[in-house]
């Protein structure tokens, strides 16, 4: 059975692009366009692992993962920052909001595939 | 997989679009005062995001340039540099670079030079206050063309760049020696608590490492509790690990990705000496293997037990997940598609048929038959469906209106006029193929009022204006209509400037009796320009007969209106749609012909003499003491006609067009006013002078569609010719 990952990024490109590389190696994709949404499908899809981007209107990355951690069926899950940011100071945020890892855009695709299969048993 | 890409690059282009705009008018409401951190945060999302997508999808320069503007960005939205104006100005400088990278990575446009905006977001990261002159001269040295943006040299066939992985505290690299046979690898591996309570899962980082070779040869369990004191989210192990010399130390670094920054990692070179021993009692699982095994049972039942709970619970949801999906958020990510527009065409043309097909059935239909079929219903709905296909084609105006800020800043500083810009409007819909066309007319307006309506700072003082002008751009849906107006407080037309150009050029005679308005509508005429010195801005001889010919071939006009000391105002008046007409249905010989209704001004039944012969072959009506030519279309089209009506009985249609003013068109009869779908001509037969298209009328029978323009072409020239003689 497939790995199900719920990726949340409000660039419509960047989902399909995440969807399309994704896919090809086996992944099955949900997405959300943004932390608000990203929240909401998490309930409804029970993702294997959540891939978020950090800069989104309405709830951001940061606040995504805080409130998605605070959820006890979500303690365990992995979830990968996916940004175009680098920052240490963004990095260290994130893993004190709760953040598994940190992948910096952009992405390829191998590569974000080995990734994930590193946090996704 | 190359076809899908370009799709979704075409996506990415359209979000650059969006962002563009939105980083436009975050900037435009910072130099207006509003530095609000909601507005900084809009035009750092906006740069951020394009400089994501361009690097997915290997557009490099793009992506080095919106990186650096981004940085500065940033900065500002941290409140560590202060959003002066000078700081918005260079912003606004950069934001054009952007905008004219994202055409390059398009291909619409070669690389933009941006060393001087690198060189002026450089000065404003450097603290330095960026002045003008900065921006002007920019130090190659002190340029770092190559910014520390994940950008590479090599990017693979679909345009994606290898990822950057920030590893930290890998400790002990420096020591590796270059040897021709790489010695062991010995990791230490302690995850930290704060890993696990991440998410971090480290048997997955251990059996990826197996992957490479490697093997676990020591475990140190002595951190390890009582189980009754055991904390199953806490992490008590270390192991020891070895791995063939031959792996690379940025694979190992990879594995530790995720848990390196809370956890023990410790990577070094084993330099053929013997494995050192794990720290603590290494010896004791390793007598027991028993043990050992026990333990890691223990450890993937106790501590990762969360996970492997938490994953197995997801696995068996998920399998059912589909289902309870809501059907109104199951995929709240698609919210929007893009369709060719070939098909909308193809569906409104075909709704076009319903709409004949219905007109069809109501001819031929009693009534009471109508009633009985529910004609009237299928009327109505098939309007809705018209009208919704139309929608779907509507597009905001804003659209065309989105390059006219920027082309005002290059202006303005080109010219060292003073110029704001007020739009209103720009919600208004108006066909695709409309805004694709309104475009290069409205640039030219733009510049025209720039070049010849503003007056310099100067100039406006003295005349007891503000020394800054206003351009004030508007649209607004009036009918079927659109109408667009470009309006300054400038100058005005200068009418005995222009008077005397047209003389010179002979477009007109010396003794030419001309209105105001008239002499306006000289500046359309081809060829002429009153500009002194050829600006590189407007006047390059090509200018307001291209603005008028262009919404011409809309199939609409351009009105100006220009009071001298106070500005000149261009009205475009447009259609709503290029795919459905509002016409007049009137006869002719027996035939039906469609006027377009915006080109009629009002229709006659003339009295006897009203209509009088001049020269033979040619005649005018009088109408309130003037005198309009009269066109004979019986006469323009060859038409056979048994029995011609005297004028009397036929009604002369006063219609207006931009090449001739008013005209008279003498027909038989008006049948009826209707909206008519256009078919091409083009499409089936070779154009014909006169005729605009096709339609096919309630009755299926055909009716052509009159370009009232050509129509009267020939007949504005002989009334020129006859005004300059």
């Amino acid at each position: 059975m497939s790995k199900l990952i719920l990726t949340v990024d409000d660039s419509a490109s960047m989902r399909m692009l995440l969807k399309t590389s994704l896919t090809a190696q086996g992944f099955s994709i949900e997405s959300a366009n943004d932390g608000v949404h990203g929240l909401a499908r998490m309930h409804e899809v029970q993702p294997d692992l959540l891939i978020t981007d950090i800069n989104m209107p309405e709830m951001d990355g940061f606040e995504l993962i805080e409130a998605v951690r605070a959820l006890p069926q979500f303690r365990g899950t992995p979830i990968l920052v996916l940004s175009t940011e680098f920052s240490d100071e963004k990095k260290a945020r994130a893993r004190s909001a709760g953040a598994t890892g940190w992948i910096t855009k952009p992405f390829e695709a191998a590569k974000l595939g080995a990734a994930i299969r590193r946090v996704c048993p | 997989m190359s076809d899908e890409l370009d799709e979704i690059q075409a996506i990415f282009f359209e979000e650059c679009a969006e962002g563009l705009l939105a980083a436009e008018q975050g900037l435009a409401a910072m130099q207006g005062g509003d530095t609000s951190p909601k507005t900084i945060a809009s035009v750092f999302r906006a740069v951020h995001s394009i400089k994501g997508g361009a690097g997915a999808f290997g557009h490099a320069a793009l992506t080095a340039f919106a990186h650096r503007f981004e940085n500065v960005l940033d900065e500002i939205r941290a409140g560590r540099i202060a959003p002066t104006q000078s700081v918005i100005t260079v912003m606004l400088g950069a934001f054009d670079k952007v905008s004219d990278h994202v055409a390059a990575a398009q291909g619409t446009m070669g690389l933009p030079d941006d060393a001087a905006s690198l060189a002026a977001l450089e000065a404003v990261l450097a603290g330095q206050d960026a002045a003008p002159a900065m921006v002007e001269a920019p130090a190659p040295v002190q340029v770092p063309i190559v910014v520390e943006a994940p950008v590479s040299e090599e990017i693979d066939p679909f345009g994606f760049e290898p990822v950057t992985v920030a590893i930290e505290d890998l400790g002990g690299s420096d020591a590796a020696p270059a040897m021709p046979v790489d010695p062991e690898w010995t990791i230490l591996f302690a995850p930290s608590r704060d890993a696990m309570a991440n998410g971090a899962e480290p048997i997955l980082v251990i059996r990826e490492l197996e992957g490479m070779g490697a093997q676990v040869v020591g475990v140190d369990t002595s951190a390890l509790p009582p189980l009754r004191d055991l904390d199953p989210e806490n992490a008590y192990l270390r192991w020891t690990i070895s791995l063939p010399g031959d792996v690379g130390e940025d694979q190992i670094g990879d594995c530790f990705d995720f848990v390196a920054p809370d956890s023990i990692v410790e990577v070094t070179r084993t330099n053929g000496e013997p494995l050192p021993p794990a720290p603590v009692e290494p010896d004791a699982p390793l007598r027991e293997p028993g043990a050992i095994h026990d333990l890691l049972h223990r450890v993937e039942a106790a501590s990762p037990a969360i996970f492997a709970a938490a994953t197995t619970t997801a696995a068996t949801t998920a399998a059912d997940a589909p289902a309870k999906q809501d059907p109104r958020t199951a995929d709240t990510a698609s919210q929007t598609i893009r369709v060719d527009l070939h098909k909308l065409d193809m569906l409104l043309n075909l709704v076009g048929e319903l709409v004949i097909r219905g007109s069809i059935l109501s001819d031929r239909l009693s009534p009471a038959d109508q009633q009985r079929v529910e004609l009237p219903e299928q009327a109505r709905l098939t309007r809705e469906i018209q009208d919704t296909v139309m929608s779907l084609r509507a597009q905001p105006i804003r659209q065309a209106f989105n390059r006219v800020p920027r082309m005002l800043r290059d202006l303005t500083a080109e010219t060292g006029k003073q110029v704001v810009l007020e739009t209103q409007g720009e919600t208004t819909e108006v066909d695709k193929g409309v805004i694709e066309k309104i475009g290069d007319p409205l640039t030219h307006l733009i510049r025209n009022a720039v070049d010849h309506g503003i007056e310099s700072p100067d100039e406006r003082l003295r005349a007891g204006k503000p020394a800054q002008g206003t351009i004030r751009l508007s649209a607004a849906q009036k009918g079927a209509r659109i109408i667009v107006t470009v309006a300054d407080d400038g100058r005005g037309i200068d009418r005995a400037r222009v008077r005397a150009k047209a003389i010179e050029k002979g477009l007109i005679g010396a003794d030419a009796v001309l209105s105001d308005e008239e002499i306006d509508q000289l500046i359309c005429a081809p060829g002429f320009s009153t500009a002194t010195t050829v600006s590189n801005i407007s006047g390059r001889g090509v200018g307001m007969d291209v603005v008028r010919s262009n919404v011409e071939a809309l199939g609409g006009r351009v009105d100006i209106s220009s009071t001298p000391g106070r500005g000149t105002v261009f009205t475009l008046v447009l259609p709503l749609t290029l795919a459905i007409l509002d016409g007049m249905v009137v006869r002719l010989a027996g035939q039906r012909f469609v006027l377009p209704l915006a080109h009629v001004v009002e229709a006659i039944r003339p009295e006897p003499g009203q209509v009088r012969s001049t020269t033979p072959g040619s005649e005018v009506i009088e109408v309130r003491g003037t005198y309009l030519p009269v066109r004979r279309l019986i006469q323009t089209f060859g038409l056979p006609d048994p029995n011609p009506l005297p004028p009397e009985e036929s009604l002369v249609i006063i219609v207006e067009s931009e090449t001739a003013g008013k005209v008279g068109l003498i027909v038989d009869t008006i049948d009826d006013r209707r909206e008519v779908v256009i078919k091409s001509l083009e499409q089936n037969l070779h154009p014909i002078r006169g005729l605009g298209g096709a339609t096919i009328l309630g009755d299926g029978s055909i009716a052509l569609i009159l370009d009232v323009d050509a129509l009267v072409a020939p007949l504005s020239r002989t009334l020129t010719r006859g005004l300059a003689a």
